[in-house]
């Protein structure tokens, strides 16, 4: 009878032992992509001062994560918290699938400081969804090493499109495999990250905010297509770039083979942690115009789906992620934006001129506030990549792409 | 005598478990299906009732046909390499000797792999600058510089994937036209090689005859897998270049998941059922033709 006792005893200990665990661990999907260095270090420091609820993070694809977070809602087995593309937050909020959190952030300091576009997607019909997870803002990379090798000024960069063409010219095959530019052929998301700000620097508009929104205006907006195609078909791009579709978008310009790209600011330390020795710099993504400057104000805002068991838990994180320590120790420290504005003094950037160049972006960025950006922008098979795909590869007359993707663009906006 | 009342309770409650296994699994989910394919329903939001709306919509959405137009394309080559291929491979390995099981084990055991993950094989075996295929074509001097296999030529991406698909597949054709063509029986074979008959002519008037039903079931399960075809595509080329290599099914899964219309989904799913039950119903025609 104690042998018995005992082995039940045992038994209910190893089969309650990992459910006790696994019931206090709080649950979170993040998309994956670039970023994920920074979120693994959130993650890791919560769950270093909160023993008792970890939280257990995974990656989700980022093609996937829409897909995946409406299955979740409609089956009821949400995540506790949800790293979202920013951009969706107005998609999520306003179908009323978000937990509304602004009644635990009401009075609360830390938010009042945090990135007004991070915030500003995350609110809806005046409540807050969601705080900023991390923020990306695009910028243009320049690798010196290659300008000297190429007879460029190093500490010149180019001011508008024209002269990045001139110099991805020089540039080009300085070294085998060397190229002066870089441009993603299969990534939607990439691109509007990267090449939407040389169209919004250049005075142009992409998506419409409604049906009766226009989209793809602006004088210049043929001439920046143009100027895509002549950097293809001058070869002054890899070719084997049509290829790519995104997930190793974030490791081209730290293989040292790239002039200059478009990229964000969480490259900053991918491209020194690939290559240690290259020496480069980072300036704002020029347009037509010399001087002109746009980028694309991006990142991740994390959130509370509906139906969460644990939300005072999850805003618990949330004001983790907004505090003092975690700004300066996690987000500074590894040379990442600070999510809060009043954070950006700091010894770890006074010490990094190349975080100040890039946090000069932030003021010109632009976030899209659209319903159905998914559909219109993201989607792999969506408007702005076909179009972008016909521009970089094919001969067709760039004036009959843009209409075709107009009409596109207008019919998923009339939906 | 047995075919009374209580008999007939006694069949139907043998009969139950697989009645109920249906009825939940296939008809209640496909009566559902026909529901949401009348509304408009984003797993998000609540639905609301179109009618016909999604019927008439798919008519006139031109993708949808750029991708059936593909799917079949993509059906009819791939079939008679299949078909083929796989006839050949069973006429070559059907003697039971020790080296010609051992091939035919070497050709059956891509079957047994998952089509995801042999998709992602190629996937990185047809990689531009870091897969095998573009560093043997190089080394053996038959490229001059990589070849973008994947997602950048509709046609190219198409005959890379059928590459893919064939190796995975070819093998479950020969291990059934091995078992039909060694279940013909050896008198028949005798007897017309006592009649002086070349082995072409056994082939062609003997062998093939016999085994017409199961090349015919065969020819029926690859063209139903090929018009279903979505994790090969999925995979290796996401529909690139412009949605040009997107199969039906892809677009079905499109519509439902990353564009959350669910409603147009079940529409254009079920479309494609009428296509693939068309399909089926002809060749089930003629497999009863020939057995006649």
């Amino acid at each position: 009878m104690t042998r018995l006792t005992t082995a039940a005893a045992v038994a209910a200990l190893l089969i309650g032992m990992p459910l006790s665990a696994a019931a206090q661990e709080l649950v979170m999907w993040e998309r994956s992509g670039g970023n994920a260095g920074m979120v693994d270090a959130l993650v890791a420091a919560w769950n270093e001062k909160n023993p008792d609820r970890k939280i257990n993070l995974t990656y989700i694809p980022h093609t996937e994560m829409v897909p995946k977070l409406a299955q979740a809602i409609a089956s009821g087995e949400v995540p506790d918290l949800m790293g979202l593309d920013l951009i969706y937050g107005p998609q999520f909020a306003s179908a009323g699938q978000l937990e509304d959190i602004s009644s635990y952030f009401a009075g609360d300091a830390t938010i009042a400081t945090a990135s007004p576009g991070h915030v500003q997607v995350a609110t809806y019909d005046g409540k807050l969804y969601g705080v900023p997870l991390y923020a990306d803002v695009s910028a243009l990379f320049w690798n010196k090493d290659l300008f000297r090798k190429a007879g460029l000024d190093p500490e010149v960069p180019p001011t508008s499109l024209q002269e990045v063409h001139d110099m991805a010219a020089k540039i080009n095959g300085v070294e085998e495999g060397v190229y002066g530019y870089y441009l993603p052929g299969n990534c939607a998301g990439c691109n509007i990250f990267t090449f939407g700000p040389l169209i919004w620097a250049s005075g142009g508009k992409i998506e419409p905010l409604d049906a009766n929104d226009e989209p793809l205006t602006g004088d210049n907006l043929i001439m920046v297509l143009e100027w895509a195609r002549t950097m293809h078909k001058e070869g002054l791009i890899n070719p084997s770039a049509q290829a790519e579709n995104g997930e190793t978008f974030h490791l081209a310009f730290g293989s040292g083979k790239v002039g200059m790209m478009g990229t964000g600011n969480f490259n900053i330390t991918l491209a020194r942690e690939q290559n240690p020795g290259m020496d480069f710099g980072i300036t704002l993504l020029p347009g037509i115009e010399k001087g002109s400057t746009a980028s694309f104000a991006g990142g991740d805002i994390v959130t509370v789906p509906r139906g969460s068991k644990r939300v005072a838990d999850a805003v618990d994180f949330m004001k983790f992620i907004l505090s003092d320590e975690v700004q300066l120790e996690v987000y500074a420290k590894m040379l990442n934006m600070t999510t809060r504005g009043d954070m950006t003094e700091n010894a770890y950037f006074a010490a990094e001129p190349l975080v100040q160049d890039v946090a000069k972006a932030i003021e010109i960025g632009v976030t899209p506030y659209t319903l159905k950006f998914f559909e219109l922008i993201n989607s792999p098979q969506g408007p702005w990549l076909q179009m972008l795909q016909r521009v970089y590869y094919s001969d067709e007359p760039i004036d009959q792409i843009v209409a075709d993707t107009k009409e596109q663009m207008k019919a998923i906006a009339a939906e | 005598m047995y075919d009374t009342k209580a008999n007939r309770w006694i069949g139907l409650l043998y009969l139950a478990p697989a009645l109920l296994f249906v009825a939940v699994f296939t008809a209640w989910p496909f009566v559902q299906m026909l529901w949401v394919a009348l509304h408009s329903w984003s797993l998000i939001t609540p639905p609301k009732f179109v009618g016909l709306g999604n019927f008439t919509r798919a008519v006139a959405d031109r993708q949808f046909w750029v991708s059936l137009g593909f799917t079949l394309q993509y059906t009819l080559l791939i079939t008679p390499i299949l078909m083929i291929g796989g006839y050949l491979i069973a006429l070559l390995t059907v003697a039971n000797t020790p080296l010609r099981r051992l091939t035919r084990v070497v050709v059956f055991l891509p079957v047994v792999i998952g089509l995801g993950a042999s998709s992602l094989l190629w996937y990185w075996l047809f990689s531009t600058d870091h897969g095998y295929i573009n560093r043997v074509l190089l080394d053996l001097g038959m490229i001059a510089k990589p070849i973008i296999w994947l997602g950048v030529d509709a046609n190219l991406s198409n005959w890379a994937i059928i590459a893919s698909v064939v190796w995975k597949v070819i093998g479950f054709g020969m291990i059934l036209f091995v078992a039909a063509i060694q279940a013909i029986p050896h008198e028949v074979n005798e007897a017309a090689m006592v009649d002086g008959t070349t082995t072409l002519q056994r082939i062609l008037r003997v062998t093939l005859p016999l085994t017409l039903r199961t090349v015919l079931l065969v020819t029926l399960v690859s063209v139903i897998g090929s018009l279903l075809a979505f994790d090969q595509f999925y995979i290796m080329t996401a529909g690139q270049p412009r949605n040009l290599t997107a199969t039906s099914v892809f677009y079905v899964y499109l519509n439902s998941f990353p564009y959350l219309k669910l409603g147009y989904g079940a529409a254009l799913s079920l479309i494609l059922a009428v296509i693939v039950l068309a399909f089926t119903l002809v060749q089930m025609a003629l497999t009863r033709r020939s057995h006649a």
